[in-house]
This record gives C-alpha cells, structure tokens and sequence, in this order.
C-alpha cells in the first residue's frame, strides 16, 4: 500500500481548536447589528385542523412587537422542503409525482407543529410572549394515524394533488408490476418463483420513526438587504440547491440571494434540504435591511422538522435446503407523515439494498407510502438501509438456524461482489472488502469462542453473538445528479485557494478535502485554504448526502490539484525551454528537467511572476509567463462504488425484565482508503450509537389524537456514555481499494447505522432463539416475545 | 405551551432565614411556589404546569444543607442538601443504603449539585426515587409554618398525583429518618429505558431482620399508582416470618396484585405488573 | 422582585449586571454577557450542553459541574463561574481541551465545550477515574456524533493531568 504524506495521516481536525475553545460560532451565536427575532408559530394543540381565524390583537400589544404575519402577508408560493427535484431531470421528477405540498404558512394543519403564522420582535423573550397571545382559532379535522385510516374512501384528504392519500409508490414507468426487483432467470416473478424454495419464512418487520437528534437547534438568521439581496445563515447540509430553492421560492435571481452555511451542529440528514429557512427569509423580506434570527426550541425539533421514514415492512423469502438465495418478495407500507417531502425515496432505498446485498434469484419490492397525521420524514443516515437490515439480516439468522446453516458462512457465500450489480440495476461492484470485513470483525469479537461458551448458558441472564452486514452507496449516482465544481487559485506565494462548496457536519469532510489536495499536489496542508460556506463563491455542489464529500468531491479536488499542477508544469516548460513530459517534481516545489537537472525552476516563482510580470527595464523582456493561475474542476461522477460492512455483537438478555446490554461490538468496514482515519473511525462509532438506539431505545410516539408524547431528552431515549459497551471497535479495512475513488476510498458517512441493527438484533435471538420483529427491541417486547413463545429457547 | 428558554415571568421573593420564608408563605399561599435546587420547578415553569406570581427561593438561607446524625435523632437532612452531599455521606451509605443507593442512580451529575431529595418528596412524582427510598425508611418531612412546626410522616404526606399534605403557608425544612439499629437492612432498584432516565418502576425495601426472620418490612414501590404507594398486603406476608426463596415468591406475587400501573409513554401496565415481582425478589435478597 | 442587581465572577473577571428575575444563568450568559461559548440545547437540564464549573468549597477540586438552563441567573450572586472560554491560560489550552483535539474527540462541536466542562470536574474529583467511573460521570452531557468513545478516550488520556490548578 502507497504511503502518503498526509492521507490516511491522523492529524488534528481543521475545526477542532475553534470548537475546544468555544470559539466556534454556530448561526445562533452570530450578533449582528439591528438583529430582530422571528418565532415561528405553530399548532400544538391539533395534528390536524383547519385554520379558520388568526387574531393578532392582542400579540401586537406585546411591547417590541414590530410585525406579525399571517400566511398572506410571505410569499404565495408552495414548496417542497428537499432538494431532490434538482437532482433528477424534471420529466423523471414528474413520473416519480413530486409535488409542493408546503407553503410557509399553512392554513390546512397536517401535523402537529405545522407552521401557522410568524411574529418579528425587538427580542426573543418579546417574540415568544407575543407568539403565545396569538389567538388562532382551528376547525379539527379527523385524525389519521395509520395507513388503514388513510387509505379508507372516506378519510380526509391530504393534498388536491394526490387524492385517496397515496402519497407515492414505485411508478409503474420505471417499475414493472409497481415493483423494484428482478424476476428469475427463467422470468418468473419473485412470487412465482418462490415455489422454488425448500423454506419460506414470512414475517412483517415494525420499523420505527427514528429522529436525528441533532444536538445544535435549527437556527437562521436572514437579511433581505438594501441592494434587494437575500442573505440566510443556516446550517443546511445542501447549501448550493438551497440556494436554488430559496431564489425559487421567493423569485429572485440567484444572484441576489446568498446562503452562507454557517458551522454545522450535526446533522445525520435532518438538514438535507430546508427546514426553517423559508420562513427565516418570509420574515426578513418582511422587514427590509435588518437581519431577522429564528431559533427553534428543542422541543419544536421532533415536530417540526423530518425524522426517519417508518411503517411496516413484509417480506417473505424463500430458501433451498442448502441455504441457496431462491426469491424475496416484500412489501413496505409507509407512514409520509403529514406532507411529500422525500416520497419515496427512503423507500426506493429499502428496497435498492435489499436488492444490492445478496444474490437472491428473484426479487421484488413495493411500497406504499401514506399520507398521515405524523410529522413528514425525510432524509436520515441510512436512508431506507436500516429497515432493509433489520428486516432481511434477522430472515437470514432465522433461515440458517432452521436449516442448520452457520449465519457467518451463510453471509460469506451469498453476499454480492466485484462483477456483481449494486443498489441500482446494471451499476457493478468495482471492490468489494466484505470477506475481509467478515474475518476481521468476528475474530475481533471471539465469534467461535463465545458462540460456543454461549451455546448452553442458563440462569437469568443470557448471552447472544449475532452477525450483521450491510452494503450502502458513496455518492447518488446513477440516481441523482452527482457534480461539484471547484475552482483553484494560485496564490502569489505559491499556496492554494481551494474554492468549492464541500459540507462538514462534523463529519471532517473539510478537513479531508484538503488532506486529499495537499497529498495531489505534494505540498503541506498549511498551503492549502478551503473557501468555501459561501455561494457567493462557490461553485455547484450538491452537498452533503448519500455519503458522497470523500468520494464524489474528492475526485473534483484530486482533478483540480491535477490540473494545477499540470498548468505549473507547462508554464516551467515553457520558461525552461523543454517539453512538459521533459519536467518531474523535486522537494519543495522544485521543478527540473529530467535529462538536465540544471535546468530547474521552483514552483513559487512561476506563482510570483505570474501577478508581478513586468517588463523588464533592462531587456525588454517580460518577465515570467503572466496571469494568475486558475483552474476549474467539473466532476460529473459516473460511477458508484458502494462500500461493505459486517458487525458483530455480542449481547445480554435479562430474561426476567427483558433488559438488554450490548456488551461488545465491532463494525469492519470496507472503507477503501481512510484519508482522515479518525474522522472514519468517528463515523463507525457515532454511527453505532444511533443504530443501537434505532434497534434497542428510539422511536417517536403519538397518542390517539396525534399529539406527540416524547418530543424531548426526557422520553425520546438515546444510549448515552453509560449504555455504550465499553468494548468497542471501529476496524478500518483497506484491503480493497476501489478503483474509482480518490486514493481507493468509499464513503462511511452512513454505513455505521446499519450494522448495529442486524447484528444486535441477531443477538438477542441468539440469546433467547426468539426473534422479535418489532423496533425499538425494547424490554417490554422482549418479555412479551418470550411469553408468547412460552419461554426462552435455545 | 412549552417554552424550554424563556420562563414566565414572576416576582422573585430572597429570604435570608427560614422564619423569613415562612412569612412570605403565609402572605402570598397558593400564589407562591418555593425553589430550593429548582430542578423540578423549572421545568415546571417551562411547560406551564406551575404559574407561581411569587418564586420563594431559599437557596441564600445559611445553614439550611446540612446532614446530621445521631442515635436520638436520627438522621436529620436539611432542605438545601443537595443528592452529591447525601452520596458523599459515610453515613447515610452505611445506615440507610436504599437512600444511598436511589441517589447514587438519580439522575447525572449537574442535576445531583443541584437537586435536594426534599425537592423530590415536594415534587411528589409517583416515580421519584428519593421519595420511593425515603417511603420504605420511615421518613418524615418537617414543616414550619405560621402556626408552627409539624412532622408528617411521609405515608400520610403523598395525598395524591403531584400533591402533597404540605399547607400553602408552610415551607418544608426538613426531612427526618428515624436511627439505625441492628438488623435493620434495605435496598432500591429501578428499572429505566436507559442509564440516565426517569424510573419506569422502582421499589425500596427495608427488612428488621433477626437472624433469618423478619421482624418487620416495609416496601416502597413507585410508577405504579397516582403515588409511591406501600405494598402492605405484601409486607404483611414478611411480617415475623422467616425468608425462603418461596416467600419471597409469594411477596412478588403479592406485589404484583396491590399496585395500579398504567400504560404510559415508559412503559406498559402489564410490564411493570410482571416485572414488579422480579425487582421484589431482587430487593429483598439485596438486603440479605 | 422582578430585576436584580447582582455580581458574578466568570472567568476570573466581575462582572455586576442586572438581571431579569425569570431568566436562567444560560440565558444571561449567552445574552446579556454575550458568553457565546455557552450553548443552548434543551434548556431543561438533560444535555449539558451549556454545563460550566461553579466554584464550591465542599467539592472536590473545589468547583462542580450545574446546568445554566437550570438555575436562575438571579440566585448566583457572588458565584464564581468557569466556562469553556475560561480554560484556556494565555493561550495554552487545558489538558482536557488538548486531548479532545488530539484524540479526535470532536465532530460538530456542539456539545464540545458541556463535554469538557464535565471531563474536566471528573478528572478534578478523581484524576485516575477508570472507563467506569468516567462513563458514569459524563451522563447528562449528550454527543450525537461520536458515540462517546473518543470522548471517553481524551478524558483518559487527560487523566494524567493533576488537580492542582
């Protein structure tokens, strides 16, 4: 393996001092002079109602009220929150039945925390009491909770643009039968093919509505300027298509609206599109030339932004005798929540990676999504991938144990590979690390060793090992619209302006972005800058999502230190008087010809002399080759290449209060090349945290009238430091560097969720040899699952 | 609505003794609500479920965090002391170990600085467990008020969901556990959904034991009624008897049929009712 | 009262502000005093974002870890208060700060400056805490980013670092 200077190097985080010392300033840490408040008001009391009366009387009276504003008085315009119709071209963005269902004030209540009207004050503390002395006045509608209800003819309609409530499936244009899949190789569909099968296990998998929780609270500042600009702070993942949507929203040229991403307090999807932003920008064109802050409240995060999809996912798959793949036909019954947002994406991806894992002879899945009185979900790490786990890695564990397969061996024999289609029909596997993946993490936990201890323990507490593996994407492509423009700019001293708009949400994409131009160009990371949180000056870049910084924007800056230094080399040429091939690269930005050393010239001078060309007095001559050197990068990705991973957990059940502890974990994931290894390790290990707490703790609740129950830290339960297992281990495997991706990598971004899911899952019915189908695992089910299989069995 | 950065406004009340509390209690009653750590009363404020005019707070009242023990006494906390002090008490390890053990698990650090277990008694929660522990010690809250100072013992205290027996015009001051003898054992479980949580069950026993018999029990459970509740029927079955694995089945069951637990968002009536058992056998034999 | 003239002692400076009777320590901090470094989460005591270091005589390494969204700023007359901005000494970082830079213990940083807050009176109460005592001891402050196993990592390493101040 090539051993780089600075990729793959364990260097302190660009950010991190800023953030040690406090110094760091999120959106609502920014002052700013003239700076107003705005509060969104919402509907707590309805998940779904009719606005019949706004009376604002009494809220003006609130001392530092300057404006309040009904849903007349912002823009008339819907909009959707998510991105996504920038990255598909728009007949396919039709086909898929994309629609605008938001608008910044909503009349027709859909969820709870709905946005009604808005208030701009002097101070937050006077935004907030006049919030409170808004009289709204609703008219209750029935609420919808479940696809049975919002399926019936006679429930209320959501949206005129979707009637009977379906909020999208897989369109009939681009999936046969409604389904994705594949039928088997004599045609057969994956129902008919089924018959095939020695074993068919049937079970529907409850997959639960997970939020990011994120720990920074949605904030915007916005100023509509006195040169008509619209400015917004925010910390959107996506800032250059928001730049886009904010110029749609309120019709303006782009250049006349600026989206500055200000440091991002974590994100995890949540922040894949707009949030408050629209509403942020209502406001401050409300009020020309001062800047208006919205904050939200902690509270307002379960309500008012998107969490993950959720709903009930069938699957039945078959099986021969000897463990062989026959079909796998499923069917996703989605929860959208209260508006379309990201339709079926989520979805898709169920079922796209149920498709790119395993070489199932036959495969088909559908879904229907729902309108319902739930907050929308969006956009969170995994993206479809964790219900696909939790559902497909626990059928596997529960083939294997009736057909007395090994769950491991099983994995290793099935799972997809180079040569193989990915996620999406027709793209291949260009590396695939996944048996490495496999040895590593079950040597890691003991597998053999423990299995064995386990196999008969008794007593109250029990101890499980359960395998899970997983596959994701690096990048959308060919799905969405994957490109990055990057411009580079020599500077006189011969350091680098790196200007593209690459997101860091914490993940260190900044930082590796810059590790990866340095490593291209041979010089130190100090001469490198990365400008970029700023449209005004950046280029287009999609931003982050679908685990695509290291892997799509780091090819554009690899290209772009390429073609710099490529311009460096024709201008020595030049001055040296030889050809380009004729020149190598020495230390220090030394450039010499290779049959004449003597001939040389250092990089630094040709930067000089590149701004400071004159003529010389004495010969006439100019001096140096003159103009600024600038490249650009357009990076159009056409590939993807997904990586792998497999986890083991080891677990233990207290089967009389069906508490579960996971004792060790590790996750082996297939990275390709590490450019910034703690941020990777970083990854694994955050990532873990949220997939134990999707299979073990969280969920969001509704009583019966829609109303939230757990919309705070008190009752929407996360693993803290405590519940972690203390023996954890994030393995990097680079033993099969990817050919496309810049030095060999692939993304992490998103991976980490999934592991935990199967393999803690498969645990626990490792454990207990009672499979519970039904996330969050908690102890309540698990007692119950036992009852109900009349003990423990093993 | 629920506001998790502004608190309503409200008139600040500082007194600087405890006689000084007691008169803005008899001035303004039912209008006043009484800090101490805050914990609780903030969040109330915040979401609305308090709307005091006055805010008596006794946090510049000297003297007022102190633990003292002795044989006559017994074990005397004062209104200020906070959960950090108690679990930093030699003593109250030693001498009352399910009180020990329900603030070791409470909460997190910057809430144990700051939260007072009399705060807990006040807040009256059914699954506060300070009060579950203090329930199944014996304790008794102290009250000054206008026409004086009386004790109430923590059974007859709890009055109902988040009520309590204290009159508008008092401030509690205190709370009184009656002195260790020997024999005298107890113990605190708790069930959660994660470490740092709110108890979804918990249970505090404490046995008079002689030898292997039990002279006398006491069991606290909470998160299974309006308020922490005694499980008498239950400790009735202890009373004078000698401690089998078969009794201690028996209390279990006994448990499971005297508490009253709800579905709610932590967990379900038939969980707790089953599980209730577990935690009784569990407790007990901790005090053995 | 509804205002109240008080001092406080942050940071080694005094600074003597009236402050609005319902408002929190967090909220004076952040507004009044513009002590960014603070942040805001939940407001309510459960994510320690906005943890600081009170000075008290009975804890060890005389101060300990509260949540500004938990008291009022009103009652902390004469506290003498350590934030995050207060760590550093003429430019030197804490050990703390240090290790969470060195073992890549920060991703978004938002509860960063809560977390070191806390590892910080961990290590002040018990310089040779073990992951036990550690894991226990930082509950209350919660990362979404890291999974807490850098965070615990930095705190170990900081460990070696005395109490003397």
């Amino acid at each position: 393996m090539a051993e780089y200077s600075v990729v793959g190097h364990r260097i302190p985080k660009l950010d991190a001092r800023e953030k040690v010392t406090g110094r760091g300033m999120y959106t609502g840490d920014l002052r700013m002079e003239g700076l107003l408040y705005g509060k969104i008001v919402r509907c707590w009391e309805y998940a779904h109602a009719k606005v019949k009366k706004i009376d604002f009387s009494e809220a003006r009276k609130v001392p530092g009220v300057v404006k309040c504003l009904g849903p007349k008085d912002v823009t008339q315009r819907s909009y959707n929150t998510t991105i996504m119709k920038l990255l598909v071209p728009e007949a396919f963005s039709d086909v898929f039945g994309e629609i605008a269902d938001l608008y910044v004030f909503n009349g027709h209540v859909k969820h709870q925390g709905d946005a009604v009207c808005g208030i701009i004050a002097k101070s937050e503390e006077a935004a907030e009491r006049a919030a409170e002395k808004v009289k709204i006045t609703y008219e209750p509608l029935p609420v919808v909770m479940t696809a049975a209800e919002s399926k019936r003819k006679d429930a209320p309609q959501f949206t005129a643009l979707k009637p009977g409530n379906l909020a999208a499936n897989f369109p009939e244009a681009f999936f046969p039968g409604g389904a994705y899949g594949h039928n088997a190789p004599d045609g057969k569909t994956a129902a008919q093919h089924m018959k095939e099968a020695d074993l068919v296990i049937e079970e529907t998998f409850y997959c639960p509505r997970q939020k990011q929780v994120q720990m920074e609270n949605h904030t915007y500042i916005a100023r509509y300027d006195d040169r008509g600009r619209l400015t917004c702070w925010t910390s959107t993942q996506m800032p250059k298509p928001v730049q886009n949507l904010i110029a749609e929203l309120f019709e303006l040229p782009l250049t006349r609206v600026r989206v500055v991403q200000a440091p991002v307090g974590g994100a995890f999807g949540c922040r894949l599109g707009m949030i408050g932003e629209p509403h942020a920008c209502a406001l401050a064109m409300a009020v020309p030339g001062r800047p208006v802050k919205v904050e939200f409240l902690r509270e307002e995060d379960w309500v008012a932004s998107e969490s993950r999809a959720s709903g009930h996912l069938k699957v039945k798959a078959g099986f021969k005798k000897d463990g062989t793949p026959v079909a796998i036909d499923a069917h996703y019954e989605v929860l959208k929540g209260g508006y379309y947002t990201h339709g079926s994406g989520p979805p898709f991806c169920t079922a796209a990676f149920m498709y790119g894992m395993y070489k199932w002879q036959a495969m088909a899945m559908r879904a229907d999504i729902w309108f319902n009185n739930m907050v929308p979900y969006g956009a969170y790490q995994g993206y479809g991938n964790p219900e696909n786990t939790f559902a497909v890695e626990q059928i596997v564990d529960r083939a294997c144990n009736e057909l007395g397969l090994d769950p491991v061996e099983w994995r290793r024999k099935w799972h997809k590979g180079i040569g193989d289609d990915t996620w999406l029909m027709g793209v291949k596997y260009a590396s695939c690390g996944l048996d490495d993946c496999i040895d590593k993490a079950t040597r890691a936990i003991q597998w053999n060793k423990k299995k064995k201890e386990y196999a008969k323990m008794k007593g109250r507490k029990r101890r499980g090992l359960g395998i899970g593996v997983m596959q994701h994407t690096s990048g959308a492509w060919p799905m969405l619209l994957e490109y990055t423009n990057l411009v580079m700019r020599l500077n006189e001293d011969c350091t680098v302006e790196m200007m593209v708009s690459v997101s860091d949400l914490g993940t260190g994409g900044h930082t590796a972005v810059c590790q990866m131009a340095a490593e291209t160009l041979g010089w130190p990371m100090d001469d490198v800058h990365l400008k970029c949180c700023d449209s005004d000056c950046n280029g287009f870049d999609i931003g982050a999502h679908a685990s695509r910084t290291i892997y799509c924007v780091g090819r554009t800056v690899t290209q772009g230190a390429e073609k710099l230094k490529q311009e460096l080399i024709a201008r020595a040429a030049r001055n040296l008087q030889v050809k380009p091939g004729d020149l190598a690269w020495g230390e220090d930005k030394e450039i010499y010809c290779t049959w004449d050393p003597v001939k040389r010239i250092n990089a630094r001078q040709i930067a000089k002399e590149s701004i400071y060309s004159f003529d010389d007095p004495a010969t006439g001559k100019t001096i140096g080759i003159p103009g600024q050197i600038v490249v650009t990068s357009d990076d159009f990705v056409k590939h993807c290449s997904p990586p792998f991973s497999a986890s083991c957990a080891e677990v233990e059940v207290d089967i009389e209060t069906g508490d579960v502890k996971v004792l060790s974990f590790y996750n082996a994931h297939d990275i390709g090349k590490a450019i910034h290894p703690p941020s990777v390790e970083g990854q694994l290990e955050g990532g873990s945290q949220k997939g134990f707490g999707y299979v073990l703790t969280e969920d969001i609740y509704y009583d019966k009238n829609g109303l939230c129950l757990n919309n705070d830290f008190t009752d929407y339960k996360m693993l803290g430091a405590s519940d972690m297992p203390q023996e954890m281990g994030a393995i990097l495997v680079e033993s099969a560097p990817d050919p496309v991706g810049p030095f060999g990598a692939k993304s992490c971004g998103e991976s980490a969720l999934m592991g935990p899911i199967g393999s803690v899952a498969n645990a626990i019915y490792d454990a207990i040899g009672v499979q519970i189908t039904e996330a969050p695992i908690t102890p309540e089910r698990v007692l119950a699952a036992i009852k109900q299989n009349g003990g423990v069995k093993k | 609505m629920s506001n998790s950065r502004i608190l309503p406004e409200f008139d600040l009340l500082v007194p600087q003794s405890v006689s000084e509390a007691v008169d803005m209690a008899a001035r303004y009653g039912d209008k006043a609500a009484v800090l101490a750590g805050g914990t609780d009363l903030m969040i109330m404020l915040q979401k609305g479920t308090a709307t005091p005019d006055y805010i008596i707070a006794l946090g510049e009242i000297d003297d007022l965090d102190y633990i003292k023990y002795s044989k006559s006494d017994g074990l005397r906390i004062g209104a200020l002391t906070t959960i950090t002090q108690l679990i930093d008490n030699s003593t109250v390890k030693k001498n009352y170990p399910a009180l020990w053990q329900a603030c070791k698990s409470h909460s997190a650090p910057q809430i144990r600085n700051v939260a007072t277990p009399l705060g807990n008694i006040m807040r009256a929660s059914p699954s506060g467990d300070c009060s579950c522990a203090l329930l199944a010690l014996g304790a008794r809250v102290v009250l000054e008020g206008a026409k004086g100072r009386r004790e109430v013992l923590l059974d007859d205290f709890f009055i109902g969901y988040a009520k309590t027996a204290r009159k508008a015009d008092e401030i509690a001051v205190e709370i009184l556990l009656p002195a260790v003898q020997n024999g005298l054992t107890s113990s605190f479980v708790r069930l959660t959904r994660t470490n740092f949580d709110l108890s979804k069950i918990n249970m505090a026993v404490q046995l008079d034991m002689s030898g292997k018999t039990c002279n006398e029990a006491r069991i606290a459970v909470g998160a299974v009624a309006p308020t922490t509740i005694r499980a008498k029927k239950a400790e009735a079955l202890l009373k004078g008897a000698k401690i089998t694995d078969e009794l201690i089945k028996k209390v279990g069951s006994a448990i499971a049929k005297e508490i009253k637990p709800i579905d709610d968002v932590r967990s379900t009536a038939e969980y707790r009712r089953e599980v209730s058992a577990v935690l009784a056998e569990r407790a007990i034999k901790a005090c053995l | 009262m509804k205002k109240r003239s008080i001092t406080l002692y942050i940071n080694g400076e005094e600074y003597t502000i009236t402050v609005q009777a319902h408002h929190t320590l967090v909220h004076v901090l952040r507004n009044q005093l513009n002590m960014t470094d603070v942040k805001h989460c939940c407001g309510r005591g459960e994510c320690g974002a906005c943890t600081v270091l009170v000075d008290d005589a009975d804890a060890p390494g005389g101060r300990k870890p509260i949540d500004a969204c938990m008291v009022l700023a009103a009652m902390m007359d004469g506290k003498k208060i350590t934030t995050v901005a207060g760590l550093e000494e003429d430019g030197k970082l804490h050990p703390v700060q240090q290790a969470f830079i060195d073992e890549g213990a920060v991703q978004c940083g938002f509860c960063t400056g809560g977390m070191i807050m806390k590892s910080i009176s961990i290590l002040e109460k018990n310089p040779k805490a073990k992951e036990d005592e550690i894991r226990s001891e930082l509950e209350g402050n919660i990362c979404r980013c890291t999974g807490y196993v850098k965070i615990v990592d930095a705190v170990k390493k900081a460990g070696s670092w005395s109490t003397k101040r």
